[in-house]
């Protein structure tokens, strides 16, 4: 896809045309084929995929309180997903922000709870930075373990997810558990430390906002910044880069830093905005979602805003199609995995043909 | 790549659009009013049917259904808290009279919606929150004591063999609270008759849970029982494998029948927890208008339709006459108070 | 403690680390092919799942369990042809295919499981599986038996297939082909290697041998498929491949050590003797990769064209 806009310029008013064309209808027509094969899944799993697709949307869709459900749901993949495009755009695969998601978690909680009691103002922040922080370091000791040992991330990362996982299960059943002691889970944080509500009586926070606050920032990072063109520089080619005078190691570990950062805000915010507190299972998988949602819009931390919510509308659909048509919800996994592939064919299509007419 | 997100955009626009129009005639249909129903609705966080604990519930809110002439869905809702709270919320606004969270993971979500639906019933499973009186009198906590069955289960264990093992799925109060009863029961008999016992940290390993039955097997572990949902399996297929172990089985009526059919041989005892007749007799008395909630519900062996134990006479060994006594006199005590089993669980300090 | 309960506890040990390793070898095996024509398939978990939903299913309604064996192999052919279709054919990003994969892997298992099984009144979900072979008198042996003669069929499969893919990739012209498309695409492509071909090739057999380790779950050790049931095993042999050095027996002898820590960790959490929490132990075969991974440096490191795929 990077080479649709680097050719762009260079093209004809109707080349032009024909590409938006093109690329309006193919990212549509994937959606549809998605949909299309799993209503045939549908049909031969014997229900009716008009049913289940229509109470999909109504539970993505059907009036704004829903809508709300949806930004919700897509605040955590926001917020992980740019954070994981620069370390994508930096080559680095980071599978890790399950972990670092948890990571942030757990920091943002307990300075929440066992913070000297302090105002909101100060408390809130301090919280949201403190998940930052606790993912950014979570992140950067795969990044450190890769530029000090060469240990390939995709696998550190990979561990790390099982790590934390395992740590939070620990700690809230262990030495976080809530004062009464009964359940694996925290006490619930003060209510200094709760993002507020932006549109009562809907759940939407405040940490949607601050998911696409970030989202701008990192794209001004990634494509305005000198600190944006070294981290693309050392993930085109590290060698090249290191030639040109680019600290190769120092941006990896930035990158995985201000990925880990990101996915930990989202975490500290899961908690300060939607849950309260901390319990073993805080994500169904955000973090792994997350990673198709950055991927599916080639790592753009715009182009993630909107994957974010239309797979947070996926998920938030699923769950009424499953309460009024009866169908498995998991089904959406389904739908998200064929959404991607087709994004994808479309998008090597794309390119292909562009290519055969250079 | 403005391009492309330009176009993202647009096709979310479409879709949206589209599926709008695809939902607009059906919006229609949805909407006939009916001669009020008796609505009932089911949240569980994971497949509802597991052959276990999510099933019971299901398979209780379909006899209500059926029975009741209720109207009745669920959703199954994944790990995701963060989705249950609109989940009962949907279900207040749409009028539902009963609604159950089938697990005390739903707890918060349902105190949290339950003052905006005063006129539905929030009930959560493997809860002991007191709705009445923290201020939320429509939502009432049930518990099912698995502490006694598993107590029970510890008397026969010490009384029939050498050494005890449990493998359960994670360290959370259903599952620790029985194995705090099965200690206790087998201290009851003999202090010092070894137990060991595993978490395998999940509910879907099922191989892990075999490999851990195993090794405590080879550690010379001759009763071996296991409490992790579908990963127990594994654990069952080794008590058929391996005849000379002893087992027991868990059976969650009407889903299941109460039949050692898991492992025909092995299994002496089976729990038979018929939590689905305690629902179904909350929702006749919800339907007709005479459910007074005082607090939460305890259910345990005192109540002989919900809680009880069968023997398994086709077993290599079936439990001898003696060992059904101490049974029995167990669950006598237990009923009358005089013994807690869950003393001495770190986890409920009550 | 005495001589005998410590050659008994290693022992058992040992005999469940090849037995947690099985479905890891398989899998990571395959995909060492994979990533080493140049193609990295993060949808192992995914074809993982597939592979033991299919077996299953194949050996529920027929009662075969080969032929539930079978059924995995195509599931992997299948599979393998649609990522090779994705990642070599259209070249799109091997990472986003295989997350794509992951997805809808897990989905469409669970959604068929819960449709076709779980929507009927089936008495049981159970089906027969593979039987320890016994051999006679090594069974017998004492502690050696335990370790080496006391699984069943597909464990032993794994004796065969390591030295076989080991040979096939060093010792043949089809594996000095895999590699050096996977090193240098460019140079094979002017040799007149088909860098597709063997790309193809390669991928299809990772995703043969990822869906066969899927089906060890199901036809194998449990007996029955269970939601999501491969519980991250398809990470941890992606995991394998690397710490593995890209080499069948690197890959083997990782997914061993990931096998031996955790039956070390349920070994010790069952004794009673131990008081630390259990997530200590839990988590521990995941920090011990990451400790061995830095610990072992691997001065091969990766197929130079991983991840890259090849435009002529």
């Amino acid at each position: 896809m990077r080479a649709v806009t680097e050719i762009s310029n260079n093209h004809e008013f109707s080349m032009r045309i024909r590409k938006v064309l093109q690329g309006t209808l193919m990212p549509f027509i994937a959606i549809l084929i998605a949909l299309a094969i799993g209503a045939v899944i549908l049909i031969a799993a014997n229900f009716n995929p008009l049913q289940a697709y229509q109470a999909m949307y109504l539970g993505a869709f059907a009036d704004f309180s829903s809508f709300t459900e949806v930004l919700l749901d897509a605040t955590p993949l926001i917020c992980i997903g740019v954070g994981l495009a620069v370390a994508f755009r930096c080559g680095i695969w980071n599978i890790g922000g399950e972990g670092q998601f948890y990571a942030g978690a757990v920091t943002g909680t307990a300075i929440a709870l066992y913070a000297p009691a302090l105002p909101g103002w100060i408390l809130l922040p301090l919280v949201l930075v403190g998940g930052a922080a606790g993912g950014a370091l979570w992140a950067m000791l795969a990044g450190y373990l890769k530029t000090r040992f060469g240990a390939n991330e995709v696998v550190t990362t990979v561990m790390l997810n099982y790590v934390a996982i395992i740590a939070t299960s620990y700690l809230v059943s262990g030495p976080m558990i809530e004062p009464r002691g009964t359940y694996p889970q925290t006490a619930q944080i003060p209510d200094g430390a709760r993002l507020p509500l932006i549109m009562p009586p809907t759940r939407l926070n405040l940490g949607f906002i601050i998911a696409l606050l970030l989202a701008v920032g990192l794209y001004l990072l990634i494509f305005k910044s000198s600190t944006g063109y070294a981290i693309r520089a050392v993930g085109i080619n590290p060698e090249a880069a290191h030639y040109a005078g680019i600290q190769v190691k120092k941006n990896i570990l930035l990158a995985m830093a201000i990925s880990g950062g990101a996915a930990g805000l989202g975490g500290a915010m899961q908690i300060a905005g939607v849950t309260y507190r901390l319990f073993q299972q805080i994500s169904p998988g955000f973090g792994f979602t997350a990673i198709a949602v950055s991927l599916l819009v080639n790592n753009n931390p715009l182009g993630i805003i909107l994957a974010g919510i239309l797979f947070g509308g996926l998920s938030t659909g699923a769950r009424l199609m499953q309460m009024n048509a009866g169908v498995p919800a998991v089904l959406v996994n389904v739908i998200q995995g064929l959404v991607i592939l087709s994004v994808v064919a479309f998008g090597a299509y794309r390119i292909l043909t562009m290519e055969r007419e250079e | 790549m403005k391009l492309f997100n330009r176009l993202v955009f647009v096709t979310m626009i479409f879709s949206i659009f589209v599926a709008a129009c695809a939902s607009a005639p059906a919006a229609t249909t949805a909407a006939q009013p009916t001669a009020k129903p008796f609505k009932v609705g089911l949240l569980v966080s994971g497949p509802v049917k597991d052959q276990g604990w999510n099933q019971t519930a299901y398979d209780a809110f379909v006899t209500i259904q059926k029975e009741l002439g209720a109207k009745f869905s669920y959703l199954e809702l994944g790990q995701d808290q963060a989705a249950y709270q609109k989940a009962f919320r949907d279900y207040g606004s749409q009028g539902y009279n009963m609604v159950l969270g089938h697990g005390n993971e739903f707890q918060d979500s349902a105190v949290a919606v339950a003052k905006d639906f005063p006129n539905t019933y929030f009930f959560i499973s493997s809860s002991r929150y007191n709705g009445p009186k923290e201020g939320h009198p429509n939502v009432i906590g049930l518990n099912t004591d698995s502490s006694q069955p598993y107590y029970l289960f510890g008397v026969i264990a010490a009384m029939m063999g050498k050494s005890a093992g449990i493998v359960g799925g994670m360290n959370i109060p259903p599952i620790s609270e029985t194995y705090t009863g099965f200690i206790n029961g087998v201290r009851s008999v003999n202090p010092n008759f070894p137990v060991t016992t595993t978490y395998i940290g999940n509910f879907t390993d099922i191989t892990a849970a075999k490999e851990a039955a195993q090794s405590m097997v080879s550690q010379g572990v001759d009763v071996i029982l296991p409490n992790a949902d579908n990963a127990g399996n594994g654990v069952y297929q080794l008590l058929t494998e391996n005849t000379k172990l002893i087992g027991f089985g868990t059976y969650r009526p009407p889903a299941q029948k109460d039949d050692f059919s898991i492992c025909p041989k092995t299994c002496v005892a089976n729990y038979v927890l018929d939590y689905g007749s305690a629902l179904i007799d909350l929702a006749k008395q919800i339907q007709a208008g005479t459910f007074k909630p005082t607090g939460n519900i305890e259910y345990g062996v005192k109540d002989k339709t919900v809680m009880y134990i069968t023997y398994n006479e086709n077993a290599a060994t079936p439990v001898p006459a003696n060992v059904r006594q101490a049974v029995d006199n167990a669950i006598s005590a237990i009923s009358s108070g005089k013994v807690n089993t869950l003393a001495g669980n770190p986890l409920t300090k009550n | 403690m005495d001589v005998a309960v410590i050659l008994a506890f290693v022992s058992g040990i040992l005999a469940a680390t090849w037995r947690m390793a099985t479905p890891l070898i398989y899998a990571s095996v395959g995909e060492v092919f994979a990533e080493r024509s140049g193609v990295i398939n993060l949808g192992l978990e995914g074809i993982m799942l597939v592979g033991a939903f299919n077996a299953y299913t194949a050996a529920f309604y027929s009662g075969s369990l080969w032929l539930g064996l079978l059924a995995a192999l195509f599931t992997g052919v299948l599979l393998g042809l649609l990522f090779a279709f994705f990642t070599v054919t259209i070249k799109a990003n091997q990472i986003v295919v295989g997350t794509a994969f992951n997805l809808a892997g897990s989905g469409i298992s669970g959604f068929l499981f819960e449709s076709i099984f779980l929507k009927s009144n089936y008495s049981s979900l159970g089906i027969p599986t593979f039987n320890d072979l016994s051999f006679p008198f090594l069974t017998k042996i004492p502690y050696l038996g335990d370790i080496l003669f006391h699984y069943n069929i597909l464990v032993y499969i794994t004796v065969l297939l390591v030295p076989l893919a080991s040979f096939v990739l060093y010792k043949t012209a089809f594996g000095l082909a895999v590699r050096s498309v996977g090193a240098h695409p460019k140079a094979a492509d002017t040799m007149g290697i088909s860098v597709s071909r063997m790309r193809y090739i390669c991928v299809v057999i990772g995703s043969v041998l990822t869906a066969l380790g899927g089906a060890t779950l199901t036809l194998a050790f449990a007996n029955q498929f269970v939601e999501d049931m491969t519980s991250g095993r398809g990470f941890i042999a992606l995991a394998a491949v690397v710490f593995g050095g890209w080499t069948p027996w690197g890959a083997t002898a990782a997914s061993l050590l990931f096998g031996v820590f955790y039956a070390l960790q349920l070994r010790v959490q069952a004794m009673n003797s131990v008081l630390l929490p259990y997530q200590f132990l839990q988590v521990l075969p995941y920090v011990a990769t990451v400790l061995a991974l830095i610990s072992v440096r691997h001065r091969a490191g990766s197929p130079k064209a991983l991840g890259v795929p090849y435009r002529s």
